[in-house]
Order: C-alpha cells, then structure tokens, then sequence
C-alpha cells in the first residue's frame, strides 16, 4: 500500500467521522416510531449548566409523560429505570429524584402519568460529550430523550467519589478495593504459577505422549508429586479457610446487596383542554402531518394551541411565540406548526382545530416511517396556554393514514 | 573432512529440540485457551463475572463455578489422559484470570472509564487447583469429579469472599440502606445495564433464613459433579490423538 493509498483511506475516516453526526448519536432513532412516540413523551428537559468542572455538580431536569394509548405490542412498563445515555461514566450519579421522592433502584410507571424527574450528577472525566436523558424499559429497550452537548473541565485525577460506611469509614469509589482485591488475584496467581512450573520445567508433549502410549504413564508421575498433591489440598483449603474468616473478622457487618423497587404516584395533573383526534394524515410528500381535531376547553380561560410534542420532535405555533431556542436545534421547529383557526377556544367550548406539522425533520428524526410499522397509531403531546402563560397538556393519538401524493 | 556428531551430542540435541517445541505448542494453546474459554465465561456468565454489584449471595456463586467448570474439566482431561500432565483446570483458569485482566483493564478501566473495582473480575483458581490435586493424588476422573468437582463448586464463594467482602459493607445513601457495591453500580452510569436487570437473590430459594449462600455452594457442588462428567466426556471427544500416534 503506498503512501497515498494510506492518505486517501486516514482522509476518508476522518472525512467520515466529521460528517457522520450519527456516529456520535446514542441509537435514539432505533426504535420504531409507534414505540418512541407512543411510551415516554418528555418534556421540560433542563441542564443546570452546560459547562461543569470535575467534582463539580449539574443537574438534569424534566418531565415524561407515560402515554395513554401504550402500544399493544410491547409490555407495560412495570419495570422502568431512569437512565442518561452517555458515552462511559463521564458524569457519575449522585441521586435521582422522581416527583420529589429519592428513587435508587427500579419503579413501574403508571399509563397516563405524568413524572417530574431531578437527576443530580457529578463531573468525572474532562471532555465534550453528548448525554441524554434515558428511560430503560425491561423487555422494550430504551426510551431516549432530547440530547444536550456538556463540557466536563478539569483534571480526570482529580475525581474524588467519597462515601461514608455506617461504621463511619469514609472511602474513594474510585480505587475503595482495588488493591486488596489485586493483591489476592495475585496470591492465587503465584500459587498457581509455582504449580505451573512444578511441571512445565519437565520435558511436556513429545516424551510425556511417548511414554503414555507405550504405557508407562505411571512413572511420570513421582511419589514427591503426590506428596506435593496432597499438601496442595491441605493447603489450598487452609488458605481459602484463613482468607475467609479474616475478611469475616475484619467486615462483620457485611450485608448482601440490595434490590428492590419503588413505588411513586404521578403528579397530579389537572387536565382542563381535552382533545379528541379526528383523522391524522400524513403527507409524504410534503413532510407533514395534518391533523383534524376536537378540542374542549373545560377551563376558565380562552387557550391558543402553541405546540405539539412527538417523540422529542417540537413544533411550534409561531403567533404564540413559545419558541425554546435552548432546545436541541435538530428537534425543534420554530414555524413549524400551522392552526386553523389560530384563534383562542373559548372557554366552555369546544372548537375543531385542524393542524399541520410539517418539516423535514419527520423524515430526518424517521418518524416519517410510522406508516410503515405494523401498529401505525402516531402519539403526540399538545401545550396549549392561555393569556397568563399558564400550560395545559393533552396527550393525542391517531391512526396516521399516509397521503403518498399519487393521487 | 565433515565431524560425525557423536551419540551423547544427537541426544542433547533431541532434548533441545523437543523443549523448543514444547514451548512453541504451549503459548499458541494458551493464547486458544485464553481466546475460547474467556469468551464462554461473558457469554454464559456475562454480567455476574463484570459487575460487582451483580454478584448476589445466591446466583454468582452458582452460575459461576458451572460454567467455569467446563473447560478446566475438558482440558484436564486431555492433558490427563495423554500426557498425565495434573494441570489442565489450573491452566485453564490461569488463562481465564490473564484473559479477564487484559479486558477489564484495557475495555473497561482506560477505554470505556469504568474504575477498576467495578469490574473486578471473581477468582476460579483455588477450585482448579484443588480439581488438579485431587486428579494427582487420586489418579482417577470418577473420584475428582465427586471429590474434586463438589470442591470446585463449594470453595469458589468463600475463596472469593476476601477480594468483596470489602464491597459489602452498609451504608446509608440518599436515605436507603445500600452496600458499597450498590452505590458504585448505581453512580458509575451504565446505558446498558439497567439495575432491573440485576438478578439478586430472585427465586423461591427463601425459606432458609439468612443462609443462602451455604444452601448455594451446596447447591453448586452438587451440580459441578455430573458437569465435570458431562465435561470430561466431551474433553475425552475432542483429545483424541489417533491423528498424530501413527508418527
């Protein structure tokens, strides 16, 4: 291979690497659209900062709303685990608040919930990743929120992890063990070795083969090489005895690992707009999903519809002028949202909305491909306000029918 | 006028060439051992042998010690039967330890961040090398596999117990009781490896009070022995040296 060869093939990783945003994404395409759209909906997604130092604190915060409409094919979410999707331990875990209450292990979420989350983290190693909130769901697979670019800073040596025992030792996380667990790995390794080389140090395959086939195996094996067997029992139990009651000794308060899991309420959630989904198309061609709506205002207030939330993917209503421009750029479409009539519902009525959400991003984010799943019900969050900014969430689901614009 | 080598000259340089070829066919079937057995442990015993807060009282020292006795049983038997060479188990987990060493190191700790206690991996040398000594001093596969098998499944929890007990000490966090190895699993962020997956003393093992972990090494003895059998019979199919005898 000459040296331009060599050039050319280094070129292309690079030119590769540079221009292949998916090859630092964390799968949260993967799914199929009716799953991402139709389990968790997050919303709210907050970093405290997007600049920490090693050992500094920062926090993640949102909520997720548990769809209604939970696609048949996949179980129901009694097993859920709020997670991040980020590239090794960078950031460790301090706690995870879930509706206020600490939560360390695993929770089943309720259908229709709505959960307020605080995931209180710490900077480990210096670098700039990409990190997502992420739900692992137990035999559906992983549920991944909007991603956020964080720079750790510092020193990676610096990290301290301390944490305190019940009989009041305070140790690292970070090398607690480490050297009391290697140096017994290496007395067992050089008991072994020695046992090894007991016998390597003879002549191995040729002549011991030889001497086996013409059936003198018997005189391979000394009377010094039993003895030795036998202290090797005797000596390999005592070992194991002698390690076992001196870690018993020195740790009597050991107890074994823990598990469990929480219990948590959703939020209480007043649920004044009520909408019902009419007919869902979507238009290939066009990138865009119209939708014909009934929406009820049961509150006390005229309300204006001012986005619509599907999987992450934002569109907004550009006369409400809600536009999130912290929000990831890839999943938020300013204009994106047209509402005919774009007028306030009146309170006590009940007014037919119909929408489009259109951008090329429901082809980008394959969202687009829902009309090819075999559970073709699109799943969506809509935010409507009224004149004093307060938010009223509803959840919607529809069939899609797909317009393929060969009509 | 060309040197006749004399008799005593011929022999030493049989020995010589003999030893060189011991050592040439030793590391490549180290390097097989290392590859294949290492490779059977992640994939029967997979998140036990990685994580330390996978390793419960009452699955880790069951699955463990049977899957890891399949190859020690295998090789032992070759090495055994054809060189009466008592090595093959300790051998075998001699490979596994440097196999597990390697990648924990360099997959786990430098590329991907993991601090090494996290993933320290357990030991299987104590019962290899009591599964060897029994073969030694008994000279028969029927008695290792009920003296040395049950051996090798009942000391592996109690040989282990000095490299976690460390980690399984109490405390209080974030206003639960958890052991130090709870807390380093639940703050080293793993994507992939949600705590529900964990299997901690799940299973209708439980009328026994506090005592699981003797009922387990019971358990995992008992059922090393017909797998050391299981085992010695297929190292009895795969060692066959009919290939090579006719030389």
């Amino acid at each position: 291979m000459n040296i331009l060869t060599k050039r050319i093939i280094k070129f292309g990783i690079f030119a590769l690497l540079l221009f292949s945003p998916e090859l630092f994404a964390h799968g949260e395409r993967a799914l199929e659209p009716f799953i991402r759209m139709r389990t968790i909906q997050w919303y709210d997604i907050q970093w405290s900062k997007n600049t920490v130092d090693v050992n500094q604190e920062i926090v993640l915060s949102g909520r997720f709303h548990v769809a209604e409409d939970w696609p048949n094919a996949v179980v129901k979410p009694d097993s859920a685990f709020l997670n991040l999707a980020i590239p090794t331990p960078v950031l460790v875990r301090t706690a995870t608040y879930i509706n206020g209450a600490i939560v360390n292990n695993s929770m089943a979420l309720k259908l229709g919930g709505d959960y307020d989350f605080k995931l209180v983290l710490k900077g480990r190693v210096p670098g700039r990743y990409h990190i997502h909130p992420m739900m692992n769901l137990r035999d559906i697979g992983v549920i991944v929120g909007p991603g956020m670019w964080i720079d750790v800073q510092g020193a990676a040596a610096d990290f301290k992890n301390p944490v305190t025992t019940l009989a009041g030792e305070t140790v690292d996380l970070e090398t607690y063990g480490t050297a009391n667990g290697i140096m017994w790995h290496l007395v067992w390794l050089a008991i072994a070795a020695i046992w090894l080389l007991w016998w390597i140090r003879r002549p191995l395959f040729i002549p011991r083969h030889k001497q086996t086939l013409a059936g003198d195996e018997d005189a391979l094996i000394t009377s010094l090489d039993r003895k030795v067997g036998g202290f090797g029992i005797i000596g390999t139990l005592m070992l194991i005895t002698a390690s076992f009651v001196q870690a018993d000794q020195k740790y009597p308060e050991s107890i074994p690992l823990q598990t469990g899991r929480t219990e948590i309420e959703p939020l209480p959630m007043k649920h004044d707009v009520v909408v019902k989904t009419k007919r869902a198309t979507y238009r290939v061609v066009q990138r865009s999903l119209q939708l014909t709506m009934e929406v009820t205002n049961k509150s006390d207030k005229p309300v204006e519809l001012g986005e619509l939330n599907s999987a992450t993917l934002r569109f907004f209503n550009p006369t409400l002028q809600r536009f999130d421009s912290n929000y990831p750029k890839e999943l938020a479409v300013e204009k994106g949202l047209d509402v005919q009539p774009n007028s306030p519902i009146a309170p006590g009525t009940t007014t037919t909305l119909t929408i489009n959400a259109t951008d090329v991003a429901w082809h980008n984010q394959k969202l687009a491909s829902i009309t090819k799943d075999t559970d073709s019900n699109f799943g969506a969050m809509l935010f409507f306000y009224d004149n004093a900014g307060e938010r009223y969430l509803a959840s919607i689901t529809a069939p899609v029918i797909p317009d393929f614009g060969t009509n | 006028m060309v040197s006749q080598p004399t008799t005593i000259s011929r022999a030493a340089e049989i020995v010589r060439i003999s030893r060189i070829f011991d050592f040439l066919l030793l590391v490549p079937i180290l390097l097989v051992i290392i590859g294949t057995y290492h490779l059977s442990m992640i994939l029967t015993v997979g998140d036990w042998d990685f994580w330390l807060d996978w390793k419960d009282r009452q699955w880790w020292p069951i699955v463990t010690p049977l899957m890891g006795i399949t190859f020690p049983a295998a090789i032992q038997y070759g090495l055994w039967k054809h060189l009466r060479l008592p090595i093959g188990a300790t051998v075998c987990t001699v490979c596994l330890l440097l196999g597990m060493a390697i990648t924990r190191w360099f997959a786990y700790h430098l590329w991907t961040n993991y601090p090494i206690n996290l993933v320290l991996p357990a030991t299987l040398i104590p019962g290899a090398l009591l599964l060897d000594f029994v073969l030694l001093t008994s000279r028969s596969f029927f008695v290792t596999a009920i003296l040395g098998g049950m051996l090798f499944g009942a000391v592996f929890y109690p040989a282990n117990w000095a490299i976690f007990a460390p980690f399984h000490q109490p405390v209080e966090y974030n206003s639960s009781l958890m052991t130090l190895a709870d807390v380093s699993g639940y703050s080293y962020i793993r994507p992939g490896v949600p705590e529900y997956l964990r299997i901690i003393e799940r299973g209708v093992l439980r009328t026994y009070d506090t005592y699981a972990t003797p009922l387990s090494a019971f358990c995992a003895a008992v059922l090393a022995v017909p797998l050391y059998g299981l085992w010695s019979y297929i190292g009895k199919l795969f060692s066959t040296t009919r290939f090579i005898d006719k030389f």
